[in-house]
């Protein structure tokens, strides 16, 4: 009965070889229903049986290990040019070959196999190698998420024509182990293939790194508009008086032209239309009403008071350290105006505290606020109860402990998202909570506000990001894509697309009008953290545990830039409000600054285009300007005000000095 | 990769571990394969468990896998998660082995809650978790990092510590980084310039003006400001870049005080170096070579004061032998060998000890006491007969004075003292007199009577040995040998002011023997002329006006290395000094440009009264600081002391000593 089912298998395996795919399907089909008929099927010519015996070696467990050398081997005696690229196939290939092992159940064989090849791939699969080395049995198989992900999705490798042919050419050789391998490579890899010369080992290894691969041409084809919205008409900015110069400092000799020239920046910036920003009514964004009108006023008048800050003029920080939290401290979040601080604990609490002098008051109760005269000017003030007034105040609701904050832009609202898989809506007028988004059923690991309000994402667990609007308890929209867990959100500027980060080292962007994925960006080597969009909304940067900080176009969705100095998880990437600084903030109880603004002026973004991958610009001393360690403190956020005074937070960690 | 990754591979738990486990369950006799399924599938799971928890602790922003991760990770799987395996810190297992079986497991105590309950006192509640704070700093201004005890030192000591041993591999590290007062891009263009200078010499403003007040502090007359000075100096983490500086300082101002035996700079200077050794973010090797020799020179050094028979000199000497046994401990090396250099040196002594000068003796004996009962044995104990031959001779001679008297007698006290205990453990009871005497000589019955002292009482504590110093901080070092009750003067101190609280920080207490004389210095002159110095350098306070109720000033003028002046020193014998003045002036020579103008002092002195030390003041008014590069040979020292021990500061003092003594 083995015997049978082997060569009948060995059949389907020849009919697969000439690619007689429909016949192979309805091979499979009418063999299982009659054995019989199969039984029949005795191979008569002797190519066949030779093919058939060929396939039934591919049965013992030591053809693979043989089949895998050889290649290893064939991709080590290849020409240079190629080599690299040619050993890119190697990771999947032992993949599979471990998985298929492990199905066949000689986990034994497979873990060998394993333990010797390791060596030879590269040191960012190596985790994922040691994930996929638990799998011992074929029960595990269905359930890990890991080998579905293996089995489901191809993984995509981009390579040079010239390598694919060789490959081939080696591939097609009449070796009895190469139908394994032409198996294996035909059924799981990929091939993304550009005319041109063969990329460089460095080259490569920029955009390796996540679970399925490189991302191919054809997912970042569509346009993305990654300008900035014309925004809603404020009203008239209110010129700083003299009387407000004055107050601004002493240094007050070479500010006046420096506002001067910072104002027709921002003037200008209105003025402009850019080709590339989305019309306004592409996404529907709420009218501002007066309060918004007078916050942004308000934040245009600091915006002229600002700090131009560059390699010459580097920021002042002020740090902010959590004592006595170290285990149960998890996130912290400023609001847009940096008078408050939320920081979310790991026994579910919420703490906001006030960074001004001003202190958290709660709203008069009903009673009392049938007082309040509406027409007064100061009504909002008026609706506030001086007896209540605190600078520090605990928000309780949720079963788990909180991953994410975020501030609405007016920040009335703060939103907080949990392990308990909800998302919650705090009003910081009456410092309770309004509602409770249930969605997500597993923890929900971040959660950002849009930055017109109204709209806000996450991202869960669960593999997927959701797009909310605060008055409904049912998500927008669903992203669904990434192959595992969602680890961080960040909306565009012009609030029309999200950005997400993945478990699955991979960098996704979604339309969020559409629903659709219209980035994939790879070259993290673990889990992503941190995202930011610069300030003209056209580079992503992207952060996370492998302690690299990297750079994405948008336009073409071009990894243009890998910056590494951190030693630990990077949590935090902030632009400064001028758009010439990045900060970085890690575990590794440092902030390093980088001179975006040098590194902008080389990456050339209008020469790239689609099949033509810019180079990544990796050499760090360039662009890292400064590094601050912090005392044995890791940094949880960083947040640059409307002046651009850089304000950090982190827990103090006595353990680690 | 390294083995323990390769081990990541295939593990499993073991097949014996499911039986166990199955029988604790009631499942007995498992069969092998199934011990091996679930061995296998348990491990699986563990695996996957793990992972997930992984996840939960890294958006925690954690690299410490906690419990909660765990449980978190369990619920993720909707499997309900172990409750009460909550702990803070790791719980270790324990091992136990038994018919060939062996077993890890955590230890669980059994409480009686209803003890727990009942005894409701704070001793047996769990402390309640301290409340999260929020605490505000400057990381950076203006892109420079402020060296604050809330920033990390600019130059931790790992990196100081491989900068004196192995200089090359500091010169590759990137300069740049979280380095205050140089921007980036300057550094970046002269960047050539940079790499031949293994570490700037230059100080920031701030920092020249620190150092200034540091030293001024450290040797001036306010205790209270001196005892500031001493705090910053084991406090403050950016000291790296002038602690050549100071160093250069300390070592100056030994030598030149040495000569002038004057004693409380000496103590001042030593407690500076103290302060230096207890600073934790400072790597003092590379400067030792300027340390050890002051150091050996106040233990050491044949005179440390002018007048021996009343100044306490002695507690210098401990105190700079306890500095001493702490470097030791502190840096010995294979390869530099201090504590064997430092050992040899202090035996030296020791050789020809009828020769020896007695304050020399006494200081070598000291100094190898401290560094542990293993030289005690080898090299004190072996010596103890000729010593106490020699103190013999000082204390039964006809023609020895009070002065070899008083040293015969310390160096007994010190011999007991710190011998006995040693003497305890490698002798045997009974204590015979006879032996003693007969082993020891003079000292041999008071030794004797100190071992069986010692043996009856064990829990004395041993005060020789290798005890660092800072374990003698907050005690009370007091000397007190003779019957008159002595005025004090504090030796180091972190209260406020003699006369304030004396509870906190170390406190060592000199004592003098004239009950007359508050004062440590005692240059006798016997002058009421008027001499001319011509200093140079001066310090800022230059005009310094007597006060009026002050009677008798001595003034003591250093003695200048370029100004050829006969200064005709009249010695005049004072009676009762209360106040001290001192105005000394070291001139830095070899720096020109810090040479000032010649500045001329004029001390007008009358019998019985000085009414005032005028001096000119540099031209531009100001206080003039110098900094000197630290391979210069010398560094200016210009201290300019006042140590004022008034009789009521003194009254205060022995009032507040006693207060605390009662509480």
């Amino acid at each position: 009965m083995e015997k049978d089912k082997s060569t009948m298998i060995a059949m389907l395996q020849l009919l697969r070889k000439y690619n007689f795919k429909e016949t192979s399907e309805l091979f499979k089909k009418e063999a299982n229903i009659d054995e019989s008929e199969i039984a029949e099927l005795k191979p008569s010519s002797t190519e066949v049986e030779s093919v058939l015996s060929a396939y039934k070696d591919d049965w013992e467990p030591t053809r693979y290990d043989k089949a895998y050398t050889e290649l290893q081997k064939f991709v080590e005696s290849s020409l240079d040019i190629y080599k690299h690229e040619m050993g890119t196939i190697l990771y999947p290939v032992l993949v599979h070959m471990y998985l298929e092992m492990v199905y066949q159940n000689h986990s034994e064989e497979a873990q060998s196999l394993l333990e010797k090849h390791s060596r030879g791939i590269e040191d960012y699969y190596q985790t994922e190698l040691k994930q996929l080395s638990q799998i011992t049995k074929r029960e595990h198989l269905a359930e890990n998420e890991l080998a579905n992900t293996f089995k489901t999705q191809q993984f995509n490798r981009r390579i040079s024509r010239d390598t694919l042919s060789i490959l081939k050419r080696f591939l097609g050789e009449e070796k009895p182990n190469n139908h394994l391998l032409m198996k294996i490579v035909s059924a799981h890899v990929n091939f993304d293939i550009y005319e041109g010369v063969a990329r460089s080992k460095t080259q490569i290894e920029a955009t390796a790194g996540s679970l399925i691969g490189e991302a191919s041409r054809t997912d970042n084809k569509a346009k993305v508009y990654y300008g900035l919205l014309k925004e809603q008409d404020v009203g008239p900015v209110p010129i700083a008086t003299e009387d407000e110069d004055e107050e601004v400092g002493t240094d007050g000799d070479y500010r006046p032209k420096k506002k001067k020239t910072k104002k027709d920046n921002i003037f200008s910036k209105k003025t402009k239309s850019d080709p590339n920003a989305p019309s306004s009514t592409r996404m529907p964004l709420p009218n501002l009403r007066d309060i918004d009108k007078m916050e942004k006023r308000k934040a245009m008048k600091e915006a002229l008071k600002r700090v131009t800050l560059g390699p010459d003029s580097l920021p002042s920080i002020c740090f902010y350290t959590l004592l006595n939290s170290v285990n149960t401290a998890i996130c912290a979040e400023v609001s847009e105006d940096s008078s408050l601080l939320s920081v979310g604990f790991s026994d579910s609490t919420i703490k906001v505290w006030s960074l001004v002098p001003q202190k958290l008051k709660k709203m008069k109760d009903a009673e009392q606020l049938a007082d309040v005269l509406c027409e007064s000017d100061d009504v909002l003030v008026r609706m506030m109860d001086d007896k209540t007034a605190e600078t520090v105040r605990t928000l309780y609701g949720h079963s788990g402990p909180t991953y994410s904050l975020s501030f609405s832009p007016d920040k009335s609202i703060l939103l907080s998202s949990s392990e308990d898989g909800t998302v919650r809506l705090w009003s910081l007028h009456t410092w309770t909570c309004l509602v409770c988004y249930k969605g997500h059923i597993f923890p929900v690991w971040s959660v950002k506000f849009s930055p017109h309000g109204y709209y806000f994402a996450t991202g869960s667990h669960d593999k997927t990001a959701r797009l909310w609007a605060t008055d409904s308890h049912q998500p927008l929209r669903v992203f669904a894509g990434h192959h595992a867990d969602v680890d961080v959100v960040q909306f565009h500027p012009n609030s029309n697309y999200i950005a997400s980060g993945s478990s699955d080292n991979t960098v996704r962007l979604w339309d969020c009008t559409t629903g659709g994925q219209v980035r994939l960006m790879t070259g993290h080597k673990n889990s992503i953290y941190a995202l930011t969009f610069s300030m003209d909304g056209r580079v992503l940067a992207s952060a996370g545990c492998d302690g690299r900080v990297l750079l994405h176009d948008l336009a073409q969705g071009h990894l243009v830039a890998a910056l590494s100095s951190h030693t630990a998880g990077v949590y935090s990437l902030t632009f400064s409000r001028d758009g010439t600084l990045l900060v970085s903030g890690s575990l590794d109880c440092s902030i390093k600054v980088w001179d975006y603004t040098k590194l902008y002026d080389d990456l050339n973004v209008e020469d790239a285009n689609v099949s033509h991958n810019p180079d990544v610009k990796t050499c760090t001393d360039t662009y890292l300007l400064r590094s601050y360690g912090t005392k044995s403190t890791p940094v949880l956020t960083t947040h640059f005000s409307r002046r651009n005074l850089m304000l950090a937070i982190g827990k103090f960690d006595a353990n680690l000095s | 990769m390294s083995d323990v990754d390769s081990m990541m591979y295939g593990t499993t738990l073991s097949t014996e571990s499911m039986k166990v486990i199955a029988e604790s369950i009631g499942v007995a006799n498992l069969p092998d394969e199934a011990a091996k399924d679930l061995a296998e599938d348990v491990s699986y799971r563990i695996k996957q468990i793990l992972q997930d928890a992984i996840k939960f602790m890294r958006h925690g922003r954690r690299s410490r896998l906690t419990t909660h991760d765990v449980d978190h990770a369990l619920r993720a799987k909707n499997v309900e998660p172990t409750y009460g395996f909550f702990a803070k810190e790791h719980i270790p297992f324990r091992f136990a082995s038994g018919g060939g079986r062996e077993l890890h497991f955590t230890e669980e105590k059994e409480f009686d809650l209803t003890e727990l309950v009942s005894t409701a006192g704070a001793q047996s509640w769990p402390k309640l978790p301290l409340e999260t704070n929020l605490r505000t700093h400057w990381l950076c201004i203006d892109g420079i990092q402020p060296t604050i005890p809330e920033n990390p030192p600019p130059v931790s000591k790992e990196v100081q510590k491989l900068e004196s041993t192995d200089p090359i591999s500091s010169k590759n590290s990137n300069p740049n980084l979280g380095k205050p007062g140089h921007k980036s891009h300057k550094l970046r263009n002269v960047e050539t310039v940079h790499v031949k200078q293994l570490a700037t010499h230059e100080l920031s403003v701030e920092q020249q003006l620190y150092y200034k007040e540091i030293t001024e502090a450290c040797v001036g007359a306010d205790e209270g400001r001196r005892v500031e000075a001493y705090q910053s100096l084991s406090a403050d983490p950016g000291l790296h870049e002038m602690l050549a500086r100071m160093c250069t300082f300390i070592a100056e101002g030994v030598k030149i005080n040495v000569v002038q035996n004057n004693l409380a700079i000496l103590i001042y200077l030593m407690r500076m170096v103290k302060a230096l050794l207890d600073n934790p973010s400072l790597y003092l090797e590379k400067y030792l070579h300027e340390l050890i020799p002051s150091i050996v020179t106040c233990i050491v050094s044949k005179s440390l004061c002018s007048r021996p028979e009343m100044d306490n000199h002695w507690a210098l000497r401990d105190f700079a032998s306890r500095l001493m046994a702490q470097i030791c401990k502190n840096f010995n090396t294979t390869t530099n060998n201090i504590q064997t250099r430092i050992t040899r040196l202090f035996s030296h002594a020791l050789i020809n000890i009828n020769q020896a000068n007695l304050n020399s003796l006494y200081g070598a004996i000291h100094g190898l006491c401290e560094l542990g009962p293993d030289v005690i044995k080898a090299l004190v104990i072996p010596k103890i007969r000729v010593i106490s031959d020699r103190i013999e001779v000082c204390f039964e001679g006809v023609n020895s004075s009070s002065i070899d008297r008083n040293a015969a007698g310390h160096i007994k006290t010190l011999l007991i003292k710190s011998v006995a205990p040693i003497l305890k453990t490698i002798r045997s009871a009974p204590d015979v007199v006879e032996e003693y005497e007969q082993e020891f000589g003079y000292i041999g019955p008071a030794l004797c009577t100190a071992v069986s002292k010692n043996r009856t009482t064990p829990a004395a504590p041993i005060s020789s040995g290798n005890i660092p110093v800072t374990n003698n901080t907050n005690q009370q070092v007091a000397v007190n040998n003779t019957k008159t009750i002595p005025p004090k003067v504090v030796l180091g101190g972190s209260g406020i002011t003699a006369g304030t609280t004396i509870s906190s920080g170390q406190k060592y207490v000199i004592v003098s023997r004239n009950p007359a004389t508050g004062a440590v210095q005692s240059q006798h002159h016997q002058g009421q002329t008027v001499q001319q110095v011509q200093v140079q350098s001066l310090p800022s306070t230059a005009q310094v006006q007597q006060q009026p109720q002050v009677q008798p000033v001595q003034v003591q003028q250093v003695q200048q290395m370029q100004v050829q002046q006969v200064q005709q020193v009249q010695q005049m014998q004072v009676q009762q000094v209360q106040q001290v003045q001192q105005v000394q002036q070291v001139q830095q020579v070899q720096q020109v440009q810090q040479v000032q103008q010649v500045q001329q002092v004029q001390v007008q002195q009358q019998p019985q009264t000085i009414q005032q030390v005028q001096v000119q003041k540099p031209a531009q008014g100001t206080k003039v600081m110098v900094v000197g590069m630290p391979n210069a040979a010398s560094t200016p020292l210009k201290p300019q002391q006042q140590v004022i021990v008034t009789q009521n500061s003194l009254e205060q003092f022995t009032e507040s000593m006693d207060v605390d003594s009662d509480r």
